[in-house]
């Protein structure tokens, strides 16, 4: 796999590519172009220079909905959920790519689309298990406590059925023991064979789960490598970790 | 959960049944009158709310009716074809213009997508003025047909001379409209318009084409305006242009809001309340728009979730009561 972007303000010249398999961390201090970059591979903008390659096939220029179903599925930083649904209405209706019927299928309830609809409703219980939210299935999105709200985006984004998982920020906000069982989750989707890049603030988590981590500044990239390398980089020190306390 | 399902069933079944009925002990072509145009609004209101489901408010609604009020008649009359071919087209066009027009509408978002809709009815509505060959400029077009009679020997004839006839089209019409709308909503489309008028973003990220959606909704919904306009024609037998301004458009927005648009009786509840109150008050006949904005503006403030979230309201007033005493 291999992306590349140049050419725009935010993001500028940027160049890196991520395996399958791996689980490759994306930081920098705000405002880097952490999410521009994310935005940038699913389509949300287009670059006015470089490509995105995935599974060596150019999709750039193409539309978010198109590139979700090359397998490139996205979390939000802002806590972005269908609020009106419960949690496992979130999940289903995630799962749209799973059951697509066609219009009088669907409408009719031919035995083929009843059929999809059940395994669909198999695969959002399955989702939330592997989440753990199977308490709160039934509950209403907008009244979830906030650590849960993001555990159900990441929930969400599984639906879609990703090879490649972008999260962006998906600790923000948590505490310690949230951001614990997130973390286990994130390792869990990973070794469900789910290719993830992250973006991460909360340096010691992202230190512990990425293998490989890229640094991004003013829209450059200044460093990559394995954690202890980019710990031990002098150039990220001074751009990002300066003031010396590595954990925010 | 099965016997309450059973209960509802009946209750509906039964429903239908008088309103089925009801021609029988109503004669007076007054209230019949009033009953037919309940059900237009009705599905004005409800194929309003529809595309409404998928996150977008559309003010073409009254361009739409006015498409079908247009195309049905002028088949009739310059094309010799009949009634009963010419309704499903007069709906089928305003569907084929909604979905033409709908793809670069639907790249508007909100509100901008609001106000396109309402350049739209009044470009229609000046298309209508100013065509006279075609259309017959402002004064529109009078003496148009009644609807074919449908004849079968010794079981049913119905020559649409009275009113009864009329109010049976329009319940059918108005039945199946409903049912198709509620078939669709309730189902995994209906979900997915759901989840794009949450957040089009998030339904975009996990593979739904929100745009394809949206123009589905608009030109499902503007289908139903289509019929709506092609069954007023023939039942007024004459139409003009100054009929279907935005006025009109507004109408059914306000009929939907005052109904509740959350929910699917809401339009229904909505249209037939908004029906009745200009009838009840005669005399205020030229403060009708004045009437009808007093109340959306008490509903709005009142009762958010329009009429039909009024039992559930009194429930919780009434439990908070008990609570405290």
């Amino acid at each position: 796999m291999t992306k590349y972007f140049g050419g725009l303000a935010a993001v500028n010249g940027l160049d890196f590519d991520v395996s399958r398999g791996e689980l490759v961390g994306l930081i920098g201090p705000n405002g880097a172009g952490k999410t521009t970059v994310f935005n940038l591979i699913t389509g949300f903008i287009w670059p006015s220079k470089g490509k995105v390659i995935f599974k060596g096939k150019d999709i750039t220029g193409q539309k978010p909905h198109l590139i979700a179903k090359t397998g490139i599925v996205r979390t939000f930083q802002a806590t972005t959920l269908f609020s009106h649904f419960s949690v496992l209405q979130n999940i289903v209706a995630a799962c749209y790519l799973k059951s697509e019927v066609n219009f009088w299928g669907a409408i009719f309830h031919t035995s083929n689309s009843l059929k999809k609809e059940e395994g669909v409703l198999r695969r959002a219980f399955e989702i939330v298990r592997f989440v753990g939210l199977e308490a709160f299935k039934d509950h209403p999105t907008r009244g979830l406590p906030h650590g849960y709200k993001r555990i159900l985006g990441i929930a969400v984004s599984l639906a879609a059925d990703p090879q490649l998982l972008l999260l962006d920020e998906p600790l923000s906000g948590m505490n310690a023991e949230e951001v614990d069982r997130a973390v286990t989750l994130i390792r869990r989707i990973w070794e469900r064979g789910t290719t993830i890049l992250l973006i991460e603030h909360n340096m010691r988590a992202a230190m512990n789960l990425c293998h490989r981590i890229i640094v991004l500044e003013m829209g450059r990239k200044i460093t990559e490598g394995t954690p202890e390398e980019v710990k031990a980089n002098k150039e990220v020190i001074k751009a990002y970790l300066g003031t010396g306390r590595h954990d925010t | 959960m099965s016997k309450k399902k059973l209960l509802k069933l009946l209750s509906y079944s039964f429903l239908t049944l008088v309103i089925f009925l009801l021609p029988l002990f109503i004669r007076q072509p007054y209230i019949l009158h009033v009953l037919i145009m309940m059900g237009v609004n009705i599905i004005l209101a409800s194929s309003l709310r529809f595309i409404a489901t998928s996150g977008q408010f559309s003010l073409a609604h009254a361009g739409m009716v006015s498409i079908g009020a247009y195309a049905s008649p002028l088949l009739v009359m310059k094309q010799g074809f009949s009634f009963w071919v010419t309704f499903p087209i007069a709906g089928a066009t305003s569907m084929i213009i909604a979905c033409l027009i709908g793809y670069p509408f639907a790249r508007l978002k909100g509100i901008y997508f609001t106000m396109v809709t309402l350049f739209l009815t009044e470009f229609i509505k000046l298309i209508a003025e100013q065509w006279r060959g075609l259309t017959g400029g402002v004064y529109g077009i009078t003496g148009i047909p009644r609807p074919n009679a449908i004849i079968i020997p010794e079981l049913l004839n119905v020559s649409f001379s009275s009113k009864v006839d009329f109010y049976y089209l329009a319940l059918i019409m108005v039945i199946v409209t409903l049912l198709i709308l509620y078939a669709i909503e309730s189902s995994r489309i209906g979900m997915t318009f759901l989840s794009i008028q949450q957040s089009d973003l998030l339904a975009e990220s996990v593979g739904v084409n929100s745009t394809g959606f949206r123009v589905l909704a608009f030109s499902i919904g503007c289908f139903f305006a289509g019929l709506d306009g092609a069954f007023y024609s023939h039942y007024l037998s004459a139409i003009a242009p100054g009929s279907f301004g935005f006025l009109l458009s507004i109408y059914a927005f306000i009929y939907m809001v005052v109904g509740g648009r959350r929910k699917f009786s809401g339009p229904i509840i909505g249209a037939i309340i908004l029906t009745l109150i200009p009838e009840l008050s005669r005399g205020f006949k030229e403060y009708e728009p004045f009437v009808f904005a007093g109340i959306l503006l008490l509903v709005i403030l009142l009762l958010r979730e329009g009429v039909v979230s009024l039992p559930e309201r009194l429930n919780k007033i009434i439990k908070r009561r008990f609570s405290h005493a």
